[in-house]
This record gives structure tokens, C-alpha cells and sequence, in this order.
């Protein structure tokens, strides 16, 4: 990385200041910082599920069926209370095993699913998950707990558009079907929005257990790299560094959160344009 | 909603093609026990093993990759299938051979070696009240608890460089692990450590690590083995590595040049002196 520098930059620098540019620079350290990807490939494609769950619970919970109605209040009340840490973990696993259960019934012998003690009965049975997997498994279950917070937000947000608005749509000879999707759901998200960016706040903070499933993210190589090296071979030498490389982890979630709540807020004011009943 | 549909099943999809026979031998290595097995600058996993491991597969004709798996999970992993087998500094003891098979040991049995800090004296014979660190679930921690646990404090880490750090911010008056690892860490500590006493005969010499059932793979990893023992791969990659040995075939042209090159330095240290 040293070389493809201009000299004039490093002629700035004295030889210990090179050094740790080469250092902050190798090929461990790129990797570390391409990781990123890994927390922002998690952060959004979760809060596409959490969205679509919420969507889909708070239907749910205001369907004119008891049974769905039932589902859905089970759904955001049971959820909500389960940290998201044993659903990161026990959602992969569960879906890991009981796809490996059905396939070793079909693949495995009779006497190796009987016995006791191994999982899967038989190698055949075996299902490898890459990275990728894990790191869809991991935004599913995100987004199965996020999801049951944004089905109240929703719920809540279809609750509070004016019954008035509604009321002239119909009076102006708009369908059902149109005041439903072109004023309520429009106006919803007016009122949803706030409570949406608390929840991706929040997503955003679960990112970090991603390493728990062996996606090798930022958190993981940070933990990494500042582990302690007394082998001149493996890289520069230095002791335990992980209170300065968590620090950076410190500093890049405060500026992600910044600047989501920028984004979140450029959001609402494009959402409630031409809409003086909502306070600001 | 068919927009919203497609990149669901598009996801989904990734799902529904999951791979299930293993079509390349996965090799399990710690990553953090260099110079067996460690990150190298550019983040890969690189040392002896990885070395070796490359060297037998391209030799028994497989297909294989190396992923880090933490240390204390290596085994049950292994068993659960998420990889095939373990090169990652393990010794063969009779404990692990009740739930794992080995293959041939492709590294010779060495000393386990105490570290301190330089100038603390011990009496090891009758070690009382000291605090000794160790690696969790290795032979070292073992016999640690067998014959040394009795009026000592026995600190178990779940990383070696743990254990190293330890050691060197004084938390630890000693520490137990395998010469192979040590050496270095001692020869480049500018002084600051040193060993202390002889060193102890722990565990068996190294090996891979295999379900029990894979006798097929054990068969072609021991044929790889034998091969390169004999031809000289194995020593000059232990030469590359370990610098001093041990080796294999008792006198091998590398072993010789290691042993002068080594005895030059001896002798020009004590002239100098």
C-alpha cells in the first residue's frame, strides 16, 4: 500500500508514522474495513423483513377475523419480549436442524437415526452453511424481531391517520379501495416514520451479533486484530490492542446512527409535504 | 407487490440450494497458534500447517480449504460436521482418541516448556503459590491440573495470545504451553521472557483429527503422510517453521545446515561475550 502512495504525502509522515500507515493498511486491515459491507448488508436487508413482518403483523392484528387477530397479538407480544441475542441464535439453529431432520429421514438408514448421541444421523444429511447463509438466517431472525416492534408502530400509525381525511376521500368519490391505499396507507407513514427510525436504531445496534454466527464482520476482525501478537512472522508485534479497535467500532456505530438520523429525517419531511395536519 | 415478491424469492433461493456432500475437504485450523497456524498480513491463514496441509492434499489428490474454527469448539464442530478434519497443533491423547480418531502424527512429540518473566527464579520441584496460565482444553492444562494444581493457582485462557499477554503484564508467574509455540515468543521478546527449567513430556505427537468414521479419508491422509516423511517435505517445512526441529528422517541435508548455522551463532555469541 506504502508504494502506491505519492512521496510527497509520506515525506509528512516521520519512519514509525509510515510504518503504522503500512500497518493500518495490510491486507488484514482492508479486510477489516471491506467487512463494513457484512453490518450494512445485515442492517438494511433486515429492516426489509422487519418491515415486511410488520407490515404483514399489523394486518393481522387489526383483521376482522379472531384467529388472525389472535396470531397477531400473539405474534408482537410474544416476540418483543425475547432479546434479540437467542433469536439470532436459536432461529439459524432451528431452521438448520429441522431442515437436516427431514433430509435424514429420507437419506439415512433406519439404525443410524436411532442412535443417540450424533446430529445429523448420517453425513449425508449434513447441510453446510456458508457465510451467506448465516447471514441471511441471522437478517431473518433480525427481522422476525424487529418486525413484531414495527407491527405495533404500523398498527398504532393506521390508527392515528385523521378519521376525517378518510372521510372526505369517500365524500369526494374515491373507492374504498383507493381511500384505503392512497390515504390511509399514504398518511400512515407520516406517523409511522418516527418510530420506524427508533427501530432501525436499534437494528442497526443488533448488527453486532452477527459475529455470533461466524459472519466474519467488523466486530469479529476488530477482536481479531487487536489480539495480542508476540510472533514477528504473523505481522507487527504489539500487545493487546482490542480497547483501541473497539474504540473505532465505538466511533463508526455514533456516526452510522448520525447519519441515519439525517437520512430518517430528510424521510419525514418528504412524507408529510402538503400535509399541515401532522405537527412537526 | 411484485416487486417486493421478487427479491424475497430471489433470497429465499439462496436457501433452496443448500450444498450437502462435502465435494472438498474442509481443514479446520485454529488461526492464533503461529507458527503452527496463524493470520498472516494479508488476513489469510498461513503457517506450518496450512503449509503442510496443502502439501498432503495436493499429494493424496483432494480438493481441500482451511477455514478458523475457534479452539475450544474445534473438536465438537468437528463431529457436528461442520468441517472434516483438524490440523490446528493437536497432540493424539487417549481422551480425544475416545471421540475423535487421529491419523499418523505428522510432527514429532516435543517439550512442553514453562515461560516467565526473566530474572524470577522458581523452584519447580516444589512449586507452591504461584500463578500458572495455560491454554483451556490442551494437554498442558491437563497435567497442569493433574500434578501442579495442589497450592497453585492454575489461570486457563481461551486463546494462547491471551495467555502470552498475561504473562507479560504480570498477571501470571508462569506459563505452560508447547515448545514449537514458545520458542519464538521467547526468542522475540528482546529478554524479557525466558524459560525456565527443562521442560516437561506432555501428550503424543501431533496429528490430524478425523471422525472415526472417515476411514477412507484417515487411509489417503496416511498414505500423503508417509510419503512426504520420507521424502523430505515434512522436515523442511518443520525447518522452515520451527527452525530447530525435530525431524523426521534423522539426517537431512536442511537438519545439518539448521544444526551448523545454529552452532556458528552459539559459537560468535560466546566469543563476542
Amino acid at each position: 500500500m506504502l508504494d502506491i502512495l505519492p512521496e510527497w504525502f509520506l515525506s509528512w509522515f516521520s519512519e514509525d508514522g509510515q510504518e503504522m500507515i503500512a500497518y493500518l493498511t495490510n491486507g488484514k486491515h482492508l479486510t477489516w474495513y471491506a467487512s463494513v459491507r457484512y453490518t450494512l448488508i445485515a442492517a438494511v436487508l433486515s429492516a426489509l423483513f422487519a418491515i415486511g413482518f410488520g407490515l404483514i403483523g399489523a394486518a393481522l392484528k387489526q383483521s376482522g377475523f379472531f384467529l388472525f387477530r389472535w396470531i397477531g397479538n400473539f405474534y408482537t407480544s410474544i416476540v418483543r419480549g425475547i432479546p434479540d441475542i437467542l433469536f439470532i441464535l436459536f432461529f439459524p439453529l432451528a431452521i438448520e436442524q429441522g431442515v437436516e431432520y427431514f433430509i435424514a429421514k429420507s437419506k439415512c438408514t433406519a439404525e443410524q437415526l436411532s442412535a443417540i448421541g450424533t446430529w445429523p444421523p448420517c453425513q449425508e444429511a449434513q447441510w453446510f452453511l456458508t457465510t451467506n447463509d448465516y447471514l441471511f438466517m441471522a437478517c431473518l431472525s433480525l427481522g422476525l424481531v424487529y418486525g413484531a416492534f414495527a407491527a405495533n408502530v404500523i398498527y398504532g400509525a393506521l390508527h392515528a391517520v385523521p378519521k376525517g381525511q378518510l372521510e372526505a376521500a369517500s365524500a369526494y368519490g374515491f373507492s374504498q379501495k383507493q381511500v384505503f391505499w392512497k390515504f390511509k396507507i399514504r398518511q400512515m407513514w407520516v406517523y409511522a416514520l418516527p418510530g420506524l427510525s427508533n427501530i432501525w436504531m436499534l437494528l442497526i445496534k443488533a448488527t453486532s451479533f452477527l459475529s455470533l454466527l461466524q459472519v466474519t464482520d467488523i466486530v469479529y476482525w476488530a477482536g481479531l486484530l487487536g489480539a495480542a501478537n508476540y510472533f514477528p512472522r504473523a505481522g507487527m508485534v504489539h500487545p493487546n490492542w482490542n480497547f483501541q479497535y473497539y474504540f473505532v467500532l465505538f466511533v463508526f456505530y455514533i456516526i452510522l446512527t448520525m447519519l441515519s438520523e439525517r437520512f430518517f429525517n430528510m424521510l419525514q419531511n418528504k412524507a408529510s409535504r402538503g400535509m399541515s395536519v401532522v405537527e412537526q | 407487490m411484485k416487486k417486493f415478491i421478487l427479491p424475497v424469492a430471489l433470497a429465499l433461493s439462496v436457501l433452496a440450494t443448500p450444498a450437502f456432500a462435502a465435494d472438498k475437504v474442509r481443514i479446520a485450523t485454529e488461526g492464533a497458534y503461529a507458527p503452527w497456524n496463524f493470520l498472516d498480513d494479508d488476513g489469510k491463514l498461513a503457517g506450518f500447517e496450512i503449509d503442510l496441509g496443502n502439501a498432503l492434499c495436493a499429494e493424496a489428490k483432494l480438493d481441500c480449504e482451511f477455514k478458523a474454527n475457534e479452539w475450544d469448539s474445534i473438536i465438537p464442530n468437528l463431529i457436528a460436521g461442520n468441517y472434516d478434519i483438524i490440523m490446528a497443533g493437536m497432540s493424539v491423547t487417549a481422551e480425544r482418541k475416545q471421540k475423535i480418531a487421529f491419523s499418523d502424527e505428522y510432527f514429532p512429540v516435543t517439550k512442553s516448556m514453562m515461560a516467565a518473566e526473566s530474572g524470577k527464579t522458581f523452584d519447580l520441584d516444589n512449586l507452591k503459590g504461584a500463578k500458572i496460565g495455560v491454554q483451556g482444553a490442551t494437554v498442558q492444562a491437563d497435567w497442569l491440573n493433574a500434578n501442579l494444581a495442589d497450592g497453585n493457582t492454575i489461570k486457563s485462557f481461551e486463546k494462547p495470545d491471551q495467555s502470552v499477554a498475561d504473562l507479560m503484564a504480570g498477571n501470571i508467574d508462569l506459563l505452560l504451553a508447547g515448545d514449537g509455540y514458545l520458542d519464538e515468543i521467547v526468542a522475540s521478546s528482546k529478554g524479557k521472557l525466558e524459560f525456565v527449567g527443562p521442560g516437561y513430556d506432555i501428550g503424543g505427537g501431533v496429528a490430524i483429527g478425523m471422525r472415526q468414521a472417515d476411514k477412507e479419508l484417515a487411509g489417503k491422509f496416511n498414505a500423503a503422510i508417509a510419503t512426504l516423511k520420507a521424502n523430505g517435505t515434512v522436515d523442511s517445512l518443520i525447518k522452515k517453521y520451527f527452525k530447530k526441529g525435530p525431524y523426521y528422517t534423522s539426517i537431512t541435508l536442511d537438519g545439518l545446515k539448521a544444526e551448523i548455522e545454529a552452532l556458528t551463532a552459539r559459537v560468535k555469541k560466546l566469543e563476542s561475550k
